[in-house]
This record gives structure tokens, C-alpha cells and sequence, in this order.
């Protein structure tokens, strides 16, 4: 067997860096503590500045202000990981991520299809180039020696005889030993793998842990290394192409709820629900029309599904005949079933709520259903405002509040309403800039309407109404 | 409702008020609220701080000012049971509110409180309670309250402007009318003013740990809570609840004059008064200070303090003070005392200070006086590693009831103040780090804008405007109490019939809620007990030299005046000394040349803020080489400025200054002093900045002479060092050189002993020790001790061999294991040591690294294996030689490896000086050495490189950095100005290594290279571990 290891040096920047307009800016991804940030990672613009990785952040800013920030974010690296290995996966049917930052395909079986070797070796550097990866390509008989070569060449290939050797003038600190096992070697006096080979196994039994000989072995292909494979993701991409190209919402119906069917066989059988999938429809020239469909709580039902889905596909306006559908489901958590009663004591024609302001909102669109939620702020026309339906929340308030407030305060068309209470202060808001200052009082209207108004402290001018009591 | 407006608004004192020593809660300081309420007109104002008395004194200082009369009392809130306010009728009442909140306070962790009902089982007279009636069972806690608080007990009704203000007034005249108490108008006030409303939002968002936008309810919704026009509150409340709260006011007749402290008395035996004991004492130690009878002058001086002390009553203190150093000397554990009492014939004879007044030609005229109305003050400087024995002995000696520390109200400076703001707005993480570093770290000003600018804010972006705004006025503002280092107050009393104790962070102290400037004004005494890093240095000297030549010196029985002291002195050969070892120090050493005690008084005091800020420092050093006249400003100040040429350079001096040329009166100059350390927290200096003004003009003294004493007082502010310090300092530092002169090995072995101290490290002792031809033996643990030791050497100075304490990550215990376990034989091979000193792996490890078992096992490398291989055998096999093993061959290090692992290890190196192995690279670079310097002339252009151990920034310096470079000869200042500093930041920050060329200034024997560009080699020294000391 011949082992490949990808080695993706920069794989934190190179994930932030390909989606970016200008690569060459400083940049810096930056983690750590709110108290102590470092940088964890510089592109070379930035190293240029004199930026260097594990500074911190405040003695960075002390050379130079001159370079962008970014969260390095440990879950973003993961994706590009992932991405890599389905890219890689096309390859070979043997992918690991056994070791970070790096990926490892047998290679022998695949020679017959994309080799030789520099030829295939040319590709892959091309492609990963073209991704926006850079990498260093070594190829060896076993995985750990692959990846253990990686760490100092480039481009290197080696065969079963020449391994020892190229082993043997490995740096004792880059062969993947713990950092105490090679500091003890290196206090040892120790610099070289080879070094190590030449010292009696027994010795180096007594002195350190088990793991050490073993990773030797490992290296030299005298152990196997146990891999974890790849496997292609858990998710829900199904596509059907059409046998002719549609331009009529009720042609499309019918892949719909196959697709909308299939999903709920898939979650179904993992047992768990979607929360957001995407309608792609593809044209034949020109960008998909993509077509989210999300949902509040998970769900499986395909008669829902298909539902919601048709609801929006309704509303869509179908720019080209459409060629093919394609649904894709990423966001697939478990599926959490409600509990019934035994005899179902709702009438038929009644929907629970939750399926209800669904359908409102697939129907009318995701702005035309609101909800009344609370703020805890001291100012009316902030405390209850219009908010897109959220899980409900209960609403708080102390003191007496009209249920209806109006979107705008205005005059009081009555000159001298009678006062029931007040004046209740308000004084709140100075840190957006939408400070106010209001004596707000509960007055009744000589039609016997309670209202609630205000007026400016301070101020002399007629009372404001802003909202009604019930 | 009563609407009715009479001619003049009714009489009304507020009864509830917070001021900002309720921390994260009132908006306020004292002064301002005193200051309003006496605008407004109250009848008395009540500071009601929650469960706290800590401001109290500023308080009662407020009133005192705007005479306007001070209600004690204290807002608490029950955990089980209803909030209530309470305050204090008289003395008695006062001595239970401290009580109180001591209990609840030392019932919880530091910085929070628990009251319990239980609490109130306790006696409550003297305390009249206010209770707002909030909870949710008013009856019951109504009528809880009304059993302990029998006729002292009152409703308070605090309206402000809520839903419905008129229906609430009626419930609760209801409910007081049920309850059969009186009601009474009460303001619940968190501010002097509604303009405060946004700051006291910010509070309470912060002390809620969110921003100002999601703290929704938790925020006030008016600034209702000030101190209202009496006319406003005439308009809400009925006219009975307002007078009602006049009839409270006049109740409360407590004043914090009334309290009486008093020392502990058991200092005193039976029989003896205070005066006659003290005398006995003094009497008792003269043979001891003069073996051949004391001399007249001493004799005389003696006589006239112990009259003086006995006048003003302060016996008490001198015996406190004596006794808790007499305990350090029986420990033998070193100590100083220094002050302006510090330094008198008594304290000599007591052995608080180890200076003999007659060895110093000082005026000590400021011992003690009747009219300035000081107390005493003494602060004693004890071994840093021993402070912690003298401590735990006051509170055995005195009890936790008796004793305690003073706090510090550490107060909100500018960095902490705009994190705290910019927080509470909910600016991000990374903004609010950057904003904070706009602020100097102590700064109590707003970053300039510029500053600003430069950092990417934009001042005038609301948002910004709004986070200066409140950062300004948070700026100086009391944030929480923590421990005073070493200051104590001990009472014959219980404290807490005086004052609330707390329990401090550190288990087993408590501290009291006021800090020392508050003590001074209610005249309760403190001792300061501190603790001095080169008192533990000297200490072991003694002792190393004691063991070594058999000689036992005492910091009082050292040679004076001894020239080849003050020849080295004045050559800056002063690295690890006392005080003048500093860039700066040095650097003047040589211009100042001090030939006695008296000179080493002025250089402690020169170098620092007072006069450089006042541009006192070239004035005197030109007058003293003869370059200028010696004038003085008037004859009537030749006597305060003899000694120092006429040129003003103490605290004392411009305080006489102001009695003798502004005419100022004793009580002003204490005034001066008090403002003088306070103004930059609090301000108050400019009127007497036009006090002196305009009386020292009008006796005619030159306006620009004036004004330049008035910046140096604010220097003096900053970082205050009366000449009675610096005698006490000079002290240190004279016995410091002594030994650096006569006994170097000791010295530095010393030194190294009590690292960390001082301004330099271990590795840079020993460095000065071998260029001052001192042998040195590296770690071994064949002769190693824990500590560095003398060992005999071929010349008069003992040979320093490093102890085990050098090596890096080596635990003591471990180390003294090995020390122990060689007493009882030398060991046979590394299994033998490792089997006896009982060491793991770790302690294996670091000390075949450091090249300690050399003796045992050779070079590091074969160390390494021959420990790796050491296996813990079963005592059945113990001391049989361990089974043969195949000889391996290990390479030797290199000098490079050695020298690595040396820096690695030990953070030193017995090897050659890493310039030494890069000498020729930087020959070829035509680099100079610091040996070289003295040859090369006045402004030559030259280049030098060396390991960068220094960069200092001083803020009296606008934005020059000092470098220091270390070769293998010595040091050398460079200087680099703010434009090379700017442009080549890289390299100034991050060189480990540097290469300079610049000009070579060399003038009097002090040599400064001013860099015109630096060049950063350190890639030469790939892998060293030399850390450098970086300065703000």
C-alpha cells in the first residue's frame, strides 16, 4: 500500500482567506480570552508587519493597526475539513482525518485510475490550489510515516527500502512524539530518529513510556496504524432532473412530494426531524432559483412537509423553465414527537397552533405574522413591539399598560380629560440616543373611553395620547 | 394630595440617601450631596449607605463644610425579612450599628452582606428605623418591626412619580394607620441630582453584570431619586410627613466627634502609668545603644520628646509600636521604622529605627509638634518574606476583635472606569481592551483624543461622546473596599464599637471600613506594618557574613562615613543595592558624588516625580559642583533651605516654605499636606495655589519662582517622599553598599536568596559579582545547598556556589531533601540520590538538566539517561548497586547546547556570556563593547549591541525609552527618542538581541548612546532564554 498524506499548513487562514476578496491584507485570526486575546494565526502581509502567532493582541495593535481581525473559529476549520475529505473522497476510497490539519488517502489502488504517481500528485496540488489550499504532498508505504515526513518535506515519494533512512534523519521533535518524550530525548542529546534506533530497545523500555517503541514500529510499517475512514456526510441532498423543462407550479408538484417524501423516509429512518431544507430549482442558464423553507420546530410528517413546501413554491415567482429540483437538508436534529392523549379531543377542522401559524406563514410570508413581544424597557413604544413569532413569552408588567398602543403617539382631540391617575414618570433611554422624558397619565374621555397619554416634562403643550385601554 | 403653595417651601431633611460608597449603586459622592442639599435648604441630611459606614467620615467631612447636620445611618435589607433604614439617635445607636453591620458582614464572603431576623433579638436602642414598607407582607413585618423598634419605628413613604402615586400614599397611610406608627416623607435618594440619571443607569447595569440596554427593569424608570426642591416635594407629600421629618432629624443627635479611642492598655504593667513605663524602657535600652553612656545632645533630645509625647498623650503608641518591633527582634526577623517620628532619640533607643539621629546631620524639628495637631506617624519595614509572622503576632497578641487592618477605598481610575462604561454600553470585547489602553493605567484622566484618534475611535461618534461623559464622571469614584497592606489599627475597645469590621479577602484577617485618611480625621492611630524585600537581603548578609568571618554586624554598628563605600557609590557600581540602582539612580551617581549620609538622603529623594517635576534636579546638581551660586529666594528661608543648597527637594521643605514665606498658619499647612495627597483623586489644590500666590508675591517672591514650587507640589502628590522617609531609605542604603563593598560574595549570594526583589535578577548579580572577580561554582548536588553559600576561595572574598533554588521548576521541598540527605553522607551514584532525597521524576529531570548531578552521572546529556533509568526499586533491594546496563554513548553538548540549557534551566550562565560566544560575529559588525566606552570620546558615532535587559518609558520623559543592553563587560543606556521609538517600533519591542548605532554622550563618567537606528540581531542567539524586563 501507498500512503498519501495532505498536509494543510494554513488550513485555519487558507478556509478564511478563499472566501475572501483580498487575500493579500493583513490578516490575523484572533482567539483567547476577552482579557488575554493572542493571534492564532497571521497571512504573510500580516507577518510582514511583524505580526507573529501567539502575540497578543494588544502587542500586536502596538506595531500595527494596519490588518484585519477575524475569530478563529475551530468549528469553521472543521467544515473545510470535511469539504476536503468529500473533495478527497473522489480519489479514493480509503480517506482518513486520523491526524488534524491533514488528510490521508491510499493511494496504490487509485494509481490505475489517475496515475502515475506525479501525475496524480499534480492534480491533486492543482485542484487544492484552485480551492484556495495550500499543501505539502508526501507520499510513503504506511500513513504515520507519511505524515511524520510531511512535517519537513515536500513533495517527497518513498518506497519501502528508502524509508528507514528518510526516517532515520528525521528531527527527534517533528516524528510525532509527545513534547516530553522529545525533550527527554533532546536533553539526552538525542536529535536524530536515527539516534533512537541505534540505542538498545531494552534501555529505552526502561526509560520510556510503552508508546514510544511503538510509534517507532508504527512509523518503520512494523505495526499497523488503526484509521478511522471517512465516511460521506449524513445529510439529505436528493435531486431529480426533469424529463422536460417546466414552467407550471402544479408540473412541479408531483417532484415535489417525492422529494418531500423522500426526506421523510430519510429522517424517519435516522430518527430525526428538519428544521430548514432548500428548494433548489435549476434552469438551464442562469442561477438556481434556491427556495428556503424553515420551519420552527423539527418536524417529519410528509404530508406537513409537503405542505409547507408547496406553500412556498406557490408564492415563487419562476424566473426560467425549470430543469431539474434538487432538496437539500442540512439541519436535521432529533426528532421530538408531542404527546397526545389517548382520544384526541380536538374537532377536526382545528389545527394545533404551531401548524397553524406555520401555514400562516408559508401562505402570507414570514412578515405578515407577528407576534407581541416584551422588552424589559422602560419606555412604552420599546417594552411591547411587533416581533416576528418567536417561542411565546409571557408579558411582564407592573404597572398598569394600555393593551393597545398606538405606533405613534398623537394629539389628545380632548381638551380637558378627566384624570384618574398620574403623573407617572418616565425617564429612560439615554444610551441609544432615544432618550425620553414623558409624565404620562390614565385619563378618561367624556365618552367614557379610558385612554393613556403623556406629556413631555417640562412641557406645556396638549397631552399625547398613545394608546387605549380595553 | 396637598397643593397648596405657601410663601416659602416647608422645612423638610432627608432621612434615606445613598452615597457612592453604596458601590454600583448611589451616583454621588458626599460633597456633592451636602453641597445641594444645602442649596435646596434641607434641615439635615441622613448618609444611609447599604450596610455600610466605609463613607461616612467623608461625610461627616461634607457637613462639616456646608454646616449642614449629618444623620448617621445605614440601609439594610434583611435576607429573611423586610429592607429597613436605620439611624443613629446617639452614641449608644451608633456603637449597635456597627455592631450590626459588622455581624452581617463578617456572615459573608467579602463585598456582600447577610442580616438576619436573629439579629434584631439584640438590644436596638439608640436606633431609630425607617421601613419602606416594600415587601410582601407589609402587616407582619409591620408588626415585627414595631415589637423591636417600640416608638422609634417609622413608615416611610417615598413616592417617585409611579404609576399612581396617589393611590400608593393612600394604602400606606393606611397601613401605618392600621399599625399605629407614624408615616414619614423619605426620598430613597441615589443621586444629588437628576443629571446623574445616565451614571446611576450605568451603575446599576454594572453592577448587574449587563449593558445599559438589556438591564430593562432593573434600571430606574425616572431620576425621581435625587434630593428634590422642597417646593416639588410639597407638591407629593402631605405637610405632617414632611414635618415628621424634622421631628427624626432633631432626635438623631449623634456626631462622630463623640467617638473616644483609646490604645490597648496592656502594654502597661501593674504599677506603671504610660509615661513611667515608656521612660522605664527608654531608661533600660540605653546601654544597649551606648555601651559608654549616652551622650548629652542624645540625652537632651530624649528628654525633650518623652515631654512632648507625654503632653499630647501619645505614649500608648510608642509602646505599641515598640512592643510589635520587639517581637521581630526576638524572631530576629529585620526591621526599620521610618516617619517624621521615626526618626527620633526615643525610637532609636526603643530600636524602631536603626538610625542614630546624631550620625545624620538632620533637622529634625518635625518630630512632633503641639500646634500642627499630627499624629504621629511611624511605618515599619519588616523582612518581606517574614511581614506575614509580625502580622499573624497582632492578631494573636490583640485578638480579631481588637484588631484590625485599614482599608483602601480603591477608587476608579481612567482604564477602569471606560471598561466598566464602555461595557455597560455593550461595545465588543476587542474595543473595550483598546479603549482601555488609550488610558494610562493609572491615569485618572480621560484618554486624550488623540489618543483616541490614533487608536481608531472617533471622540465625537455619539456613542463615544456618551461613554467619555460617563467615564469622566465615574473617574475618582469609590468601586469597592479592599485591604490596606500592612495597616493596622488596634483599640483598646472592641473595634466595632468604633467602626464596622469586615472580613478581608485573605482568611484569618479582618479589616475596618475606613481607610487611613478617615482615621486621621475621627483620630484613631494606625501602625504601618510593610514589607521591604532588601530587609530580608540584608538579614541573611548579616548572617552569611557571621558564619563565614565570625563577625555579627548590625544595621546601627556598621562603620559610618567609610570613603571606599562612597568611592564605589559615586562610580554607579550600585547594581542590587538600595534605592539608587535604577537606570536614573545611576545616572546621577556619578554628577551627585555623595561623600556622606546626608548626600544619600537627597539622591533617595532626587530621582522622582516632586522635583523633577518642579525642575529642582540640574539647579541643585549645578550648585553642588560648584557651576552656580548658591542663592536663596529671601534671607528668611536660608534655614529651611541650607541643606539643600537652596534649592527646594522635600515635602518638609515647601511645607516650611509655606509657614515661613506665605505666612501660612500650622492647621493650613496640614491642609496643604492633606490636599497635597489627595488632589488628584479629589482636587482642592488651586485655592491654595492662589493662597500662596498671591501672599508670597505680595512679601515679594518672583510669580515664576512661586509657580514652579506649586507644579513641584503636585509632583509631591503623586508620589510623596518626605525627607524623614528618605533618612530611614539613606539608612538601607548605606548598610546595602557597605556590604556590596566589603563583602560582595556575601552580598550577592544574599541577594539571590531573597529573589524576587529589587530591579535586577539573579542572573544579572551574578554577572556584576564576576566582573567584580568573585568566583562562582555552578549547581551540584555533591555541595549545593537550597540557598546559594560561600565556600572558601583562594583571595579574601568566599566563592558564591549556587544553590538548588536557581534551577527552574525545582520544588523546595524537593531541593532541601537533597540537602537534608547529603548531612547524612555524600551519595554513592544518581539511584542513591534519587532513593534518599526520595525525588520524582520531575525533580530527576531538572536536576540532570541543570547540570546539578555532574558529580554523579557527567555531562547533562549522560545525566539525563542515567536518571530516565533510575527505577524506583523495592526497598528489599535498597542500597544494592542497581544491575548493569549496556553502556550507551551519548553525544557531548556543545558550549552553544550548554549555554542554551544554562539560560533554559537556571536562567543563568557560569559558561561564557552569550556575547562572548558572539563576539567575533559582532567584531565583523563592528560592534564595540561596554569595556571599550571609556576610551572612545565625547560624541563619537559607534556601534554596540547587546542582550536587551531593560526598556523603561518614564512618564516625566515625553516619550523617550531607555534601553539598557548587557554585554559581557557591563551595561549601557541608550536612549531613544520618540521619533526613532515610533519608527522602529519593531525592533525596539520585539529585539532580544539589539545592535545600535548612534552617538556616544560621555560626560562626568556617565555614558548614555543615543541611537539614530537599531537593528535587531536576535536570530544570532536562536533559542536563548534571556528575558527582558519590560516597563510601561
Amino acid at each position: 500500500m501507498r500512503w498519501a498524506c495532505i498536509l494543510l499548513p494554513q488550513l485555519a487562514l487558507d478556509s478564511v482567506l478563499r472566501g475572501r476578496a483580498d487575500p493579500d491584507a493583513a490578516l490575523a485570526l484572533i482567539s483567547g480570552t476577552p482579557q488575554r486575546r493572542v493571534l492564532q494565526t497571521v497571512n504573510p502581509a500580516a507577518r510582514a508587519l511583524g505580526l507573529r502567532p501567539g502575540q497578543s493582541l494588544g502587542a500586536a495593535q502596538a506595531l500595527s493597526r494596519d490588518f484585519a481581525m477575524l475569530e478563529y473559529d475551530p468549528a469553521r476549520i472543521e467544515r473545510a475539513q470535511q469539504f476536503l475529505a468529500a473533495w478527497a473522497y473522489r480519489f479514493s476510497s480509503h480517506v482518513s482525518l486520523h491526524y488534524p490539519r491533514c488528510l490521508l488517502l491510499e493511494v496504490e489502488s487509485s494509481l490505475g485510475l489517475f496515475g502515475p504517481w506525479p501525475r496524480f500528485e499534480a492534480r491533486l496540488r492543482d485542484e487544492l490550489n484552485a480551492l484556495g489550499f495550500r499543501q505539502r504532498i508526501v507520499v510513503a508505504p504506511n500513513p504515520a510515516a507519511a505524515r511524520m515526513l510531511a512535517n519537513v518535506h515536500d513533495g517527497l515519494a518513498v518506497d519501502a527500502a528508502g524509508l528507514a533512512e528518510a526516517l532515520g534523519r528525521m528531527p527527534i521533535e517533528r516524528v510525532g512524539f509527545t513534547r516530553e518524550v522529545a525533550s527527554a530525548f533532546a536533553r539526552m542529546g538525542v536529535r536524530q530518529l536515527q539516534q533512537v534506533r541505534n540505542l538498545p530497545r531494552e534501555s529505552l523500555a526502561k526509560r520510556f513510556p510503552q508508546d514510544v517503541l511503538r510509534h517507532l514500529d508504527t512509523l518503520l510499517g512494523e505495526r499497523p496504524l488503526a484509521l478511522r475512514c471517512y465516511a460521506p456526510p449524513d445529510r439529505f441532498d436528493v435531486r431529480i432532473e426533469l424529463n422536460f423543462e417546466v414552467e407550471s407550479h402544479q408540473a412541479l408538484l408531483f417532484p415535489l412530494r417525492r422529494l418531500t417524501g423522500d426526506l421523510a423516509a430519510f429522517l424517519a429512518g435516522r430518527d430525526s426531524g428538519v428544521q430548514r431544507f432548500t428548494l433548489h430549482l435549476e434552469h438551464r442558464s442562469g442561477e438556481d432559483s434556491s427556495l428556503p423553507v424553515g420551519l420552527l420546530a423539527a418536524e417529519r410528517e410528509a404530508a406537513m412537509l409537503f405542505e409547507l413546501a408547496r406553500g412556498r413554491l406557490e408564492q415563487l415567482q419562476v424566473p426560467a423553465p425549470v430543469q431539474a429540483m434538487r432538496l437539500v437538508a442540512r439541519d436535521l436534529p432529533a426528532f421530538v414527537p408531542q404527546h397526545r392523549e389517548l382520544f384526541d379531543e380536538r374537532p377536526q377542522q382545528s389545527l394545533p397552533w404551531e401548524q397553524l401559524r406555520e401555514r400562516l406563514r408559508a401562505r402570507l410570508g414570514d412578515d405578515a405574522v407577528l407576534g407581541l413581544g416584551a422588552v424589559a424597557d422602560h419606555r412604552p413604544e420599546r417594552a411591547w413591539q411587533a416581533a416576528p413569532v418567536a417561542r411565546s413569552e409571557t408579558l411582564q408588567q407592573e404597572a398598569p399598560r394600555p393593551a393597545w398602543l398606538l405606533r405613534e403617539a398623537q394629539p389628545l382631540r380632548e381638551f380637558a380629560p378627566r384624570i384618574l391617575a398620574g403623573p407617572e414618570r418616565i425617564e429612560s433611554g439615554w444610551w441609544d440616543g432615544g432618550d425620553v422624558r414623558r409624565d404620562y397619565y390614565r385619563v378618561e374621555t367624556r365618552g367614557g373611553q379610558r385612554a393613556w397619554a403623556y406629556r413631555r416634562v417640562g412641557d406645556d403643550g396638549p397631552l399625547q395620547l398613545h394608546g387605549w385601554f380595553a | 394630595m396637598n397643593h397648596t403653595h405657601a410663601a416659602s417651601p416647608p422645612a423638610y431633611a432627608e432621612l434615606h440617601c445613598l452615597s457612592n460608597f453604596s458601590f454600583q449603586r448611589g451616583a454621588s459622592s458626599a460633597q456633592e450631596l451636602f453641597e445641594r442639599a444645602r442649596q435646596h435648604g434641607y434641615a439635615a441630611l441622613a448618609i444611609t449607605d447599604e450596610c455600610s459606614l466605609a463613607g461616612i467620615v467623608r461625610a461627616w467631612q461634607a457637613a462639616k463644610k456646608t454646616e449642614l447636620a449629618l444623620i448617621v445611618g445605614s440601609e439594610m435589607q434583611l435576607e429573611d425579612g423586610p429592607k429597613i433604614i436605620l439611624l443613629a439617635e446617639d452614641l449608644a445607636g451608633y456603637q449597635r450599628l456597627c455592631g450590626l453591620i459588622s455581624v452581617a458582614r463578617r456572615r459573608a464572603k467579602k463585598g456582600s452582606y447577610r442580616l438576619l431576623r436573629e439579629d434584631f433579638e439584640e438590644p436596638l436602642d439608640g436606633l431609630l428605623a425607617l421601613w419602606p414598607a416594600q415587601g410582601e407582607t407589609p402587616h407582619a413585618d409591620g408588626r415585627w418591626l414595631r415589637e423591636r423598634f417600640p416608638e422609634r419605628l417609622w413608615l416611610a413613604v417615598e413616592l417617585h412619580r409611579g404609576p399612581d402615586d396617589a393611590r400608593r400614599l393612600a394604602q400606606l397611610l393606611a397601613l401605618a394607620t392600621d399599625l399605629g406608627i407614624p408615616a414619614v416623607a423619605s426620598g430613597d435618594v441615589h443621586m444629588h441630582a437628576r443629571g446623574r440619571r445616565a451614571l446611576q443607569d450605568c451603575m446599576s447595569a454594572i453592577r448587574h453584570h449587563l449593558p445599559v440596554a438589556e438591564a430593562g427593569h432593573r434600571l430606574f424608570p425616572n431620576g425621581e431619586r435625587h434630593l428634590r426642591r422642597r417646593e416639588e416635594l410639597a407638591g407629593l407629600y402631605p405637610a405632617e410627613l414632611l414635618e415628621e421629618t424634622l421631628r427624626i432629624a432633631a432626635r438623631c443627635r449623634f456626631d462622630l466627634g463623640q467617638l473616644r479611642y483609646q490604645y490597648p492598655r496592656e502594654l502597661v504593667p501593674e504599677g506603671h502609668t504610660p509615661t513611667t513605663w515608656l521612660r522605664h524602657l527608654a531608661e533600660k535600652n540605653i546601654p544597649w545603644r551606648w555601651p559608654l553612656g549616652i551622650p548629652d545632645k542624645a540625652r537632651k533630645n530624649l528628654e525633650h520628646e518623652l515631654k512632648l509625647i507625654a503632653e499630647l498623650e501619645y505614649e500608648s503608641y510608642f509602646l505599641t509600636v515598640h512592643d510589635i518591633v520587639q517581637f521581630a527582634r526576638n524572631e530576629r526577623i529585620l526591621c526599620q521604622g521610618r516617619g517624621s517620628a521615626a526618626n527620633s532619640t526615643l525610637c532609636f533607643v526603643l530600636g524602631i529605627t536603626e538610625l542614630d539621629p546624631a550620625n545624620s546631620n538632620l533637622l529634625f524639628e518635625r518630630f512632633l509638634s503641639k500646634e500642627r495637631n499630627e499624629p504621629p506617624d511611624i511605618d515599619v519595614d519588616f523582612e518581606h518574606e517574614r511581614r506575614e509572622e509580625v502580622i499573624q503576632y497582632v492578631f494573636r497578641r490583640y485578638g480579631r476583635t481588637r484588631a484590625a487592618l485599614t482599608a483602601v477605598a480603591s477608587t476608579y481610575h481612567g482604564a477602569g472606569a471606560v471598561r466598566d462604561v464602555a461595557k455597560a454600553l455593550g461595545l465588543p470585547a476587542d474595543q473595550i481592551n483598546a479603549l482601555a489602553d488609550c488610558c494610562g493605567r493609572w491615569s485618572g484622566e480621560l484618554p486624550p483624543e488623540e489618543r483616541l484618534r490614533e487608536a481608531g475611535f472617533d471622540p465625537q461618534s455619539p456613542i463615544m461622546r456618551r461613554v467619555l461623559a460617563l467615564t469622566g464622571e465615574l473617574i475618582g469614584f469609590p468601586r469597592h473596599l479592599s485591604q490596606h497592606p500592612g495597616g493596622f489599627v488596634i483599640s483598646e475597645q472592641p473595634l466595632h464599637s468604633l467602626v464596622p469590621v469586615e472580613n478581608a479577602a485573605m482568611a484569618g484577617r479582618s479589616i475596618i471600613q475606613w481607610d487611613k485618611d478617615d482615621l486621621d480625621l475621627v483620630g484613631l492611630l494606625k501602625v504601618d506594618i510593610l514589607a521591604l524585600g532588601m530587609l530580608s537581603a540584608l538579614r541573611r548578609c548579616f548572617d552569611l557574613v557571621e558564619r563565614y568571618r565570625g563577625t555579627r554586624w548590625e544595621l546601627a554598628t556598621l562603620p559610618p562615613n567609610d570613603k571606599p563605600t562612597y568611592d564605589m557609590i559615586s562610580r554607579a557600581d550600585t547594581v542590587g543595592v538600595f534605592q539608587i540602582e535604577s537606570r536614573a539612580q545611576m545616572a546621577m551617581l556619578p554628577r551627585l558624588r555623595p561623600k556622606e549620609f546626608y548626600d544619600l538622603v537627597i539622591e533617595v529623594a532626587i530621582v522622582r516625580p516632586g522635583p523633577i517635576q518642579g525642575d529642582m534636579v540640574h539647579p541643585y546638581l549645578r550648585r553642588r559642583n560648584g557651576e552656580e551660586e548658591v542663592t536663596y529666594p529671601s534671607e528668611e528661608l536660608v534655614p529651611v533651605f541650607e541643606r539643600t543648597l537652596g534649592v527646594p527637594l522635600f515635602q518638609e521643605q515647601v511645607m516650611q516654605l509655606a509657614i515661613v514665606a506665605a505666612k501660612y498658619t500650622p492647621g493650613e499647612a496640614d491642609q496643604l499636606r492633606r490636599s497635597m495627597a489627595a488632589w488628584k483623586r479629589h482636587g482642592g489644590l488651586e485655592p491654595h495655589r492662589a493662597k500662596l500666590m498671591e501672599r508670597m508675591t505680595r512679601r515679594g517672591y518672583p510669580a515664576e519662582f512661586v509657580a514652579r514650587i506649586f507644579e513641584q507640589i503636585k509632583g509631591f502628590g503623586s508620589y510623596g517622599f518626605p525627607e524623614s522617609h528618605a533618612a530611614s531609605f539613606a539608612l538601607l542604603t548605606y548598610a546595602s553598599c557597605w556590604l556590596k563593598c566589603h563583602e560582595p560574595a556575601a552580598f550577592a549570594c544574599a541577594l539571590i536568596n531573597s529573589w524576587p526583589m529589587g530591579f535586577y535578577n539573579p542572573d544579572q548579580v551574578l554577572q556584576d559579582a564576576r566582573r567584580h572577580c568573585i568566583a562562582t561554582h555552578p549547581v551540584d548536588v555533591r555541595h549545593s545547598d537550597w540557598d546559594c553559600s560561600l565556600e572558601p576561595d583562594a583571595g579574601d572574598q568566599p566563592a558564591i556556589r549556587l544553590g538548588l533554588r536557581m534551577i527552574r521548576g525545582l520544588a523546595e521541598d524537593a531541593g532541601r531533601r537533597v540537602e537534608a540527605a547529603r548531612a547524612v553522607g555524600p551519595f554513592a551514584d544518581v539511584a542513591d540520590l534519587v532513593r534518599r532525597a526520595a525525588l520524582d521524576a520531575r525533580a530527576r529531570e531538572r536536576l540532570a538538566d541543570a547540570g546539578a548531578l555532574r558529580g554523579l552521572a557527567g555531562h547533562r546529556h549522560r545525566a539525563r539517561w542515567a536518571i530516565a533509568g533510575v527505577e524506583n526499586q523495592a526497598p528489599l533491594f535498597a542500597g544494592l548497586p542497581s544491575q548493569e546496563e549496556i553502556q550507551v554513548a551519548l553525544p557531548l553538548p556543545s558550549v552553544g547546547e550548554d549555554l542554551h540549557a544554562d539560560y533554559a534551566t537556571l536562567s543563568t550562565t557560569l559558561g561564557p556570556h552569550p556575547l562572548s560566544l558572539l563576539r567575533s560575529v559582532l567584531r565583523n559588525r563592528r560592534c564595540r563593547s561596554s569595556r571599550e566606552l571609556p576610551g572612545i570620546e565625547h560624541g563619537k558615532h559607534i556601534g554596540l549591541a547587546g542582550l536587551v535587559i531593560g526598556r523603561q518609558r518614564p512618564q516625566t520623559a515625553s516619550g523617550v525609552v531607555f534601553v539598557t543592553l548587557e554585554d559581557e563587560f557591563g551595561m549601557v543606556n541608550v536612549v531613544v527618542w520618540h521619533d526613532l521609538a515610533e519608527r522602529q517600533r519593531k525592533v525596539l519591542v520585539g529585539a532580544q538581541l539589539m545592535q545600535v548605532d548612534g552617538r556616544l554622550e560621555s560626560q562626568n563618567g556617565v555614558r548614555h548612546l543615543i541611537a539614530r537606528r537599531l537593528i535587531d540581531l536576535t536570530p544570532l542567539l536562536t533559542g536563548l532564554d534571556v528575558r527582558s524586563r519590560d516597563f510601561r
